[in-house]
């Protein structure tokens, strides 16, 4: 009996250890196929870095819808840099709500559209595919028309896009997020040519990303790299060859604002508020890229507004995050530029402005205060540009609007609240008076410029972009 | 002796024989003109409808789904960078599995020449998730879609995924026309 229950608990035992030992040893190898890197027979000279940036490299196209529409929204604040139109469109401005004529859901970011011949475009960025994406809209149906894109990994900060593209009837100019430049043709979407000015300039691209918009003057794209060795350059906008710099001897860092093109005391220049203080640059043919003057004394950490020009030899400086305003004097006698801050102040003292450019409308500068504003904070205010401390008129204590865009139409005032309400006010002298608001996007952070043309009005939040009719 | 039948009743008879046949007829008839038209027509899914739910791998009685991924080579792009063949968010650009999109590695893509890339679809692989093909048409042209494949369709009187299909896009089709292809 013992003999059997000795056999059995033997037998039971091997049986255990040749099942333990058959699963450990047997490798069920010939049931899978590895997927590896090389699948794809990709000859090893042709191999990606994780990294690697090739500007405009893919495209397609969906749609090629024609339009009789001619209206022109061309770049960041308008033709004339002012944010104001003046157009012989009759606005709806009765109670009647504006009718949305479409939508599209755009990647996270606050880049704004131009609109070109019943066409809207606009540098988006694709967190999916880690690429942006210059995409072109129909802007009579919302449909798209075609896409070009390159892929550029990067982190959320705040969303990703950032700026406004630079449009004429030859080509669109993007500055992406990280500094790259993309010329294309606006109809076909054809790559004309493009510049990663990381590499180019040395640009340190600030944090929160590139905000500078591209100015283009007389054919030439005006840009600040403000890299290791340049600070401003021009690009011909056909070729994209560099054709002229001005060296970065002053040291000056890539801010968010833009190039701002100024006549001042009758010379044509191009003012930049940069980290390290403000430059003006000549626009003149003669010398064209020479440093004129700069100013030290103002130089927030952080600029994304930019410069306003109040008269010939004025500029209003204004900067968020406790900067505030200021007001820069320029001087020319004989050859030699000289340059004063006359006054210099925190937010809460006076006009300021943390994200947008104010508007200078009629001898009135538009603006609305930033949160550490004081009473102020929030509220759209008006201010006369002798007198930067006491504003002449403001809104009531239930119209805020955050860091949401405004813009002129004739004499009327849009601004969209940056939780994506559209507030119109009629402006009379100093003052202006609330005619109707109308509820656009439930979104959050709509911070992106606005842009107008043919009667419609686009706007955007952080995640869409809607166009409504106006006329 | 036989009893001979009024005429009243022959003609009852005759009646009944007349009626009796006419509706075994007629019930025939359309019993077997509704098997044919059953028969001469399949599922299939209408790619413009389609929003890539995912249902279709889920809810097809089969146990790997009769909807499988087709390609339509003259609609692709050819891109390196593929919305239906890589993952949201990949750090390189590699056929490595960590990258990919289609979790079966049923999607297959060749080098053509620099920045090509020619893909196709292994059908004993593809699950008929719609991954890819939801990638595909959010950032591409839409080359990838679904189609339920009809050697492996069970042709279900009442197909289970169209009963679940959030945009109705399974429906019956002809045999004449049992695949709705893009480039076809």
């Amino acid at each position: 009996m013992n003999s059997k229950i000795f056999i059995v608990t033997v037998s039971v035992i091997i049986i255990y250890l040749v099942i333990i030992i058959g699963w450990h040893v047997y490798v069920p190898q010939k049931e899978f196929t590895m997927q590896v890197p090389g699948a794809d027979n990709r000859p090893p000279e042709t191999a990606r870095k994780a990294d690697e940036v090739r500007i405009g490299e893919f495209f397609m196209r969906y749609e090629d819808t024609n339009s009789s529409l001619t209206g022109k929204w061309i770049c960041f604040r308008g033709e004339n840099y002012s944010n104001i139109i003046r157009t012989t469109d009759k606005l709806t401005l009765g109670q009647d709500s504006f009718p949305v004529l479409w939508g599209v859901e755009t990647g996270e970011g606050h880049a704004a559209p131009v609109i070109y011949n019943g066409l809207a475009y606009f540098l988006d960025y694709d967190e999916n595919l880690s690429s942006d994406m210059l995409r072109c809209f129909s802007l009579e149906t919302g449909k798209e028309q075609w896409r070009r894109w390159y892929r550029v990994p990067m982190k959320r900060n705040h969303g990703f896009s950032r700026t406004v593209p630079f449009i004429s009837d030859d080509f669109i100019i993007t500055i992406g997020p990280q500094g790259h430049l993309m010329c294309c043709n606006p109809v076909t979407g054809d790559l004309l040519w493009s510049k990663d000015m990381q590499k180019e300039f040395k640009t340190e691209v600030p944090f929160w990303y590139t905000g500078q918009c591209p100015r283009v003057d007389d054919g030439i794209l005006v840009i600040a790299p403000a890299g290791e060795d340049v600070l401003l350059a021009g690009i011909d906008c056909k070729t994209g060859e560099t054709v002229w710099e001005t060296p970065n001897t002053i040291k000056f860092k890539m801010s968010h604002s833009s190039v701002t093109p100024m006549n001042l005391l009758g010379k044509k220049c191009y003012v930049y508020a940069g980290i390290g203080g403000v430059c003006s640059v000549s626009a003149e043919k003669e010398d064209r890229g020479k440093l004129l003057w700069i100013q030290t004394k103002w130089q927030p950490s952080v600029i994304a507004p930019s410069p306003l020009q109040l008269s010939a030899g004025s500029i209003f400086l204004v900067a968020g995050y406790g900067a505030g305003g200021g007001m820069l004097k320029v001087d020319n006698s004989g050859n030699r530029w000289t340059t004063t801050i006359t006054e210099q102040y925190k937010a809460n003292e006076g006009l300021s402005s943390e994200q947008q450019t104010p508007i200078l409308y009629n001898n009135m500068i538009i603006t609305v205060i930033p949160k550490d504003g004081g009473s102020l904070r929030g509220k759209l205010v008006v201010y006369s540009p002798s007198d930067l401390h006491n504003p002449v008129w403001s809104s009531g204590a239930d119209e805020r609007f955050g860091l949401g865009p405004y813009l002129v139409i004739n004499d009327r005032l849009f601004v969209f609240k940056d939780d994506g309400e559209l507030y119109i006010y009629a402006i009379s002298a100093n003052k202006m008076q609330l005619e109707k608001k109308q509820r656009i996007l439930e979104g959050v952070d709509a911070w992106g410029s606005m842009a107008y043309a043919d009667g419609r009005l686009l706007v955007r939040d952080a995640h869409h972009i809607k166009c409504i009719k106006i006329n | 002796m036989n009893n001979p039948i009024s005429r009243k009743q022959f003609l009852q008879i005759c009646g009944t024989v007349a009626t009796g046949t006419a509706i075994v007829s007629v019930s025939g008839f359309s019993v077997r003109r509704m098997m044919r038209d059953e028969a001469d027509h399949f599922w299939q899914i209408d790619p413009s409808k389609c929003t890539f739910c995912g249902r279709c791998e889920t809810d097809c009685v089969l146990s790997v789904s009769a909807v499988k991924c087709i390609h339509a080579n003259k609609v692709c792009g050819y891109c390196d960078l593929c919305g239906g063949y890589y993952r949201a968010n990949v750090k390189d650009l590699n056929t490595a599995a960590e990258n990919l999109m289609c979790p079966t590695g049923a999607i297959v893509r060749k080098y053509i020449e620099d920045p090509y890339f020619e893909y196709t679809i292994d059908e004993n692989l593809c699950n008929g998730c719609g991954k890819c093909a939801k990638g595909c048409n959010s950032f591409g042209n839409g080359s990838l879609y679904l189609q339920v494949k009809q050697e492996l369709c069970k042709n279900c009187n009442e197909c289970k995924i169209s009963k679940v299909c959030p945009a109705g896009a399974i429906q019956r089709v002809p045999a004449n026309k049992a695949y709705m292809l893009k480039d076809a």
